[in-house]
């Protein structure tokens, strides 16, 4: 009997206390709710202030320019689903390619230059949609990671 | 004695279902507080891999909504005053970083507006902000 009560003294000890695990469980929810919401995600883009510094301190032949307009790529509205339309073309370096094939042309023309020198410089149609224009930005830099994306005029 | 022993055993308020509650409570207070006070509801672009930009309490926060509105944080703003509204908020620090908020269903032309008047206003680049696809995020 003696044997068997210190049997069920030790069976109340087996249990874990899982109060403290809850609180600080808790506590990092609470931590990682607050704090993603706040987090923004997006591109860092820059634009030419004046049509006079639109001249980057750049050797013109090495500018490489990504041009978008509506009627090869059309985005005039938001692009259903995820991605672009799949008949979407892009001009790079004076060269018409499908938008699938940017990330790999970007990489082999800009993924060799040295990180200050990996500017590209998007002439994009004003009246196409804003959320294709960030698209193709997305494909654009999707292999080039430190990529420099420059805005400028088209008209 | 031995009838006095377990009313005292029972005298302590059992706090766990209450610690709980307040918890709770705190959790839902915390996560709504930003959404509410962050300027109006926006359909932000889905992209496949935006970049960190930071902690949006860092940034001057700039939105542009569906019908072409700027905001500045929370607070309307009319295009004419728009760069100098932006200077003030900068204030003192001029290193601030300025992102936008611009709604998926913009044209571009809207939103380059918006960065060439931010350029002017003395801020180099701006972030555009996009929320994952498939994820949602704040501003839905």
């Amino acid at each position: 009997m003696q044997l068997n009560s210190g049997a069920s003294g030790s069976d109340l000890h087996s249990e874990i206390n899982v109060t403290p695990l809850v609180d600080v469980v808790l506590v990092l929810l609470i931590i990682f709710m607050v704090v993603v919401p706040l987090l923004l995600q997006g591109y860092d883009v820059n634009i030419a202030r004046t049509s006079a510094d639109a001249v980057p301190a750049q050797a013109e032949e090495s500018q490489v320019i990504l041009t978008i307009v509506p009627t090869d790529c059309r985005i005039l509205e938001p692009p259903p689903g995820e991605g672009l339309p799949a008949d979407c073309r892009v001009t790079l370096a004076d060269r018409e390619i499908p938008a699938a094939d940017l990330p790999a042309r970007v990489a082999e023309i800009l993924g060799g230059r040295p990180a200050d020198k990996r500017v590209l410089f998007l002439a994009a149609d004003n009246r196409l949609n804003y959320e294709g224009v960030l698209r193709i930005v997305d494909l654009a830099k999707s292999k080039v990671d430190d990529l420099t994306i420059e805005f400028i005029t088209t008209d | 004695m031995r009838l006095g022993e377990p009313a005292r055993l029972q005298a302590v308020i059992n706090v766990t279902p209450l610690v709980d509650v307040v918890l709770v409570l705190l959790i839902i207070f915390m996560v709504m507080a930003p959404t509410l006070s962050k300027g109006p509801d926006v359909d932000l672009p889905n992209t496949k891999k935006p970049r960190e930009q930071g902690d949006e309490r860092t940034r001057i926060l700039v939105t542009i909504d569906q019908a072409g509105g700027l905001w500045i944080e929370d607070q309307p703003v009319a295009a004419e005053r728009f760069g100098e509204s932006l200077r003030a908020a900068a204030g003192d620090d001029p290193d601030l970083k300025v992102v936008i908020r611009g709604d998926a269903r913009l044209r571009l032309g809207e939103v380059r507006q918006a960065m060439l008047v931010i350029e002017q206003a003395g801020f180099h680049g701006v972030g555009l902000i996009a929320k994952r696809a498939g994820a949602k995020a704040q501003g839905d």
